[in-house]
């Protein structure tokens, strides 16, 4: 039951990921291979200040970090298109690895920081998977509804027309500096607020939590549940977690389940590219 | 000396970098993919060269065996994968997705096949030393900077002097044109990735030979060789193989003043600097 209930929360936890990696890649149109590390950026604030402050001011410092990192590392996308950014996605997320990894005085090192404090609120302590299904849920369905209202907006017709034609919309007076800026810290939000809860759930981190690994799983997820809508970044999540469990009825032996598993989550891509690159639910990539 | 040492090894390591550099160059100015899976290529190249040389093979043999191995595992990545999205007229994201998929599926085979373990070549002359005086090598890093320079000399003279080459050149400063002449982009694709891939495999049989091999090192590797790529300007070889060779150098002597964990980030960072102030690179023809 409990196994199901952690299968539940992680899923949540993992589609507020993939809606940030959406709002990125998705609907702006950034390609990014780093979403994991901002995660991790997030994770990390909070696995360090859960301890110290209570858990909505942990969770609050969080989110705006992160946004402003996500906003930071989007940045050199303005000025430098398409695949120049690839490579600068791909160094983001390998620099973070490496300051997760190094700077051990603040991250714990290769070891990470284990015994983070469940969260609390109002007096109430989520340390069950039951209470914190509740918590995620709850967030969950606020990171939807914040992505729901920013696509019905005006706001979010430039957005989707940026990515259709940058130019035209320069043209047309619109700042386009602004909008992506803007879509940039809603999803540094939603990944601050996704490993937030990722480290209070686990009440463990490590560097390989956020690797990227983590950031293609991430990317696997949203191509597989169709990018672009909201129904999309909800069902990858659910169907690839899923995944794991499968494999766990086969006999495999553990040292090869990890790549095993990595296996299949880039054969998805590749399959999902060739035959259906709109995913299960989403719209032309 | 030890600032010597470690400029001749950047030197050495640098060829290999090079390598890796110049091949992805050559097939990112002609196709305009961004072939993330190069990596994968690499690393399958080195795995390849060891399990050879476990069974026993010479070392040349085993080198020879894995870089065709490694040029047919490229040549069907271009006809099956990149050749069929564009058929399907998929955009440079679509393309791009589908070459990190290949990537992870290239780096997860090669682990499940040998173990995620680091891995050494068997070959006891590989560590013995060579004395030059003012630095000492290796056997195996002799063989980097050889191996590096020849592919890189071979390269360039084929892009200059030969049939392929010119077509190349014609594919890569107009397709639609080249298509119209009857050149076969198609057919030039598939030699270039070929051409590419052989590229990186020497060069990762290379480094896993002087070094070690583990399965996911190769991103590393493409990320220095990308920068480079970009910082010597795309589409011209020789800016993307002397930037790289600079970039080892300098992280190699980078370890005098700080560790060599952080050298990875301090490149990095003095890319995107670089990447913001002259996007156009440092040998770009106009």
């Amino acid at each position: 039951m409990s196994f199901l209930l952690s299968y539940l929360v992680l899923a949540t936890i993992y589609s507020i990921a993939a809606l940030s990696t959406n709002l990125l890649v998705g609907i702006i149109g950034i390609f990014s291979v780093s979403q994991a590390a901002i995660i991790g950026v997030g994770a990390y604030t909070v696995a360090l200040l859960a301890g110290v402050v209570p858990f909505p001011v942990a969770m609050l410092v969080a989110v705006v970090l992160c946004a402003l990192v996500n906003v930071l590392l989007a940045l050199p996308s303005l000025r430098v298109a398409g695949d120049y950014f690839v490579v600068t996605s791909f160094g983001c997320q390998l620099v973070a690895t490496a300051v997760f990894i190094n700077w051990d005085t603040l991250t714990g090192g290769a070891s990470g920081i284990v015994a983070i404090p469940a969260p609390s609120l109002f007096g109430f302590t989520a340390d069950t998977p039951q209470t914190f299904l509740v918590i995620s849920t709850i967030a969950l369905l606020a990171a939807c509804a914040g992505f729901w209202l920013l696509m019905r907006s005006p706001f979010g017709k430039i957005v989707h027309a940026i990515r259709e034609d940058e130019t035209a919309v320069l043209a047309a007076g619109k700042n386009v500096l602004r909008a992506k800026v803007s879509v940039s810290a809603v999803s540094g939000v939603y990944a601050g607020l996704a490993g937030g809860l990722y480290a209070t759930f686990l009440n463990f981190i490590d560097p390989p939590s956020f690797d990227l690994h983590v950031s293609i799983l991430i990317l696997t997820m949203l191509v597989v549940g169709g990018a672009r809508t909201l129904a999309g970044s909800i069902i990858g999540p659910f169907l690839l977690l899923a995944l794991p469990q499968l494999l766990n009825l086969v006999a495999v032996p553990p040292t090869m389940a990890g790549p095993l598993r990595q296996f299949i989550y880039g054969a998805l891509l590749i399959a999902f590219m060739l035959f259906r690159p709109q995913g299960i639910a989403g719209r032309r990539l | 000396m030890l600032f010597l040492q470690l400029l001749v090894d950047g030197l050495v390591s640098g060829c290999a970098i090079g390598l890796v550099a110049v091949s992805f160059s050559l097939y990112y100015s002609t196709t305009r993919v961004f072939h993330v899976a190069h990596a994968g290529i690499y690393t399958l190249g080195g795995y390849l060269a060891w399990y050879g040389a476990m069974q026993g093979i010479p070392f040349a043999i085993a080198c020879a065996l894995a870089v065709a191995g490694a040029a047919f595992a490229g040549a069907v990545i271009q006809r099956f994968l990149y050749d069929e999205l564009e058929r399907r007229e998929a955009t440079p994201l679509v393309m791009l997705i589908a070459s990190l998929g290949a990537l992870a599926v290239l780096q997860n085979g090669v682990a499940m096949l040998f173990t995620p373990n680091i891995l050494q070549f068997p070959n006891p002359w590989r560590t013995r030393m060579l004395d030059l005086g003012i630095a000492s090598v290796s056997y195996a890093q002799v063989l980097v900077a050889a191996s590096g320079l020849a592919a890189f000399g071979a390269l360039m003279w084929m892009s200059r002097r030969t049939l392929l080459g010119r077509r190349i050149r014609a594919v890569a400063s107009n397709p639609f044109l080249a298509e119209i002449t009857r050149l076969g982009p198609r057919s030039v694709y598939l030699a270039v990735m070929a051409i590419a891939s052989a590229m990186a495999a020497l060069s990762g049989i290379m480094v896993g030979l002087d070094q070690a091999m583990q399965p996911y090192t190769g991103v590393l590797v493409l990320l220095t060789a990308t920068i480079a790529v970009i910082a010597g300007g795309i589409g011209s070889l020789t800016g993307a193989f002397v930037v790289a060779v600079a970039l080892s150098v300098l992280q190699n002597v980078a370890l005098i003043l700080m560790p060599g964990r952080w050298s990875i980030a301090a490149t990095f960072a003095l890319f995107v600097v670089f990447i913001l102030v002259k996007p156009e690179g440092l040998f770009r023809k106009r």
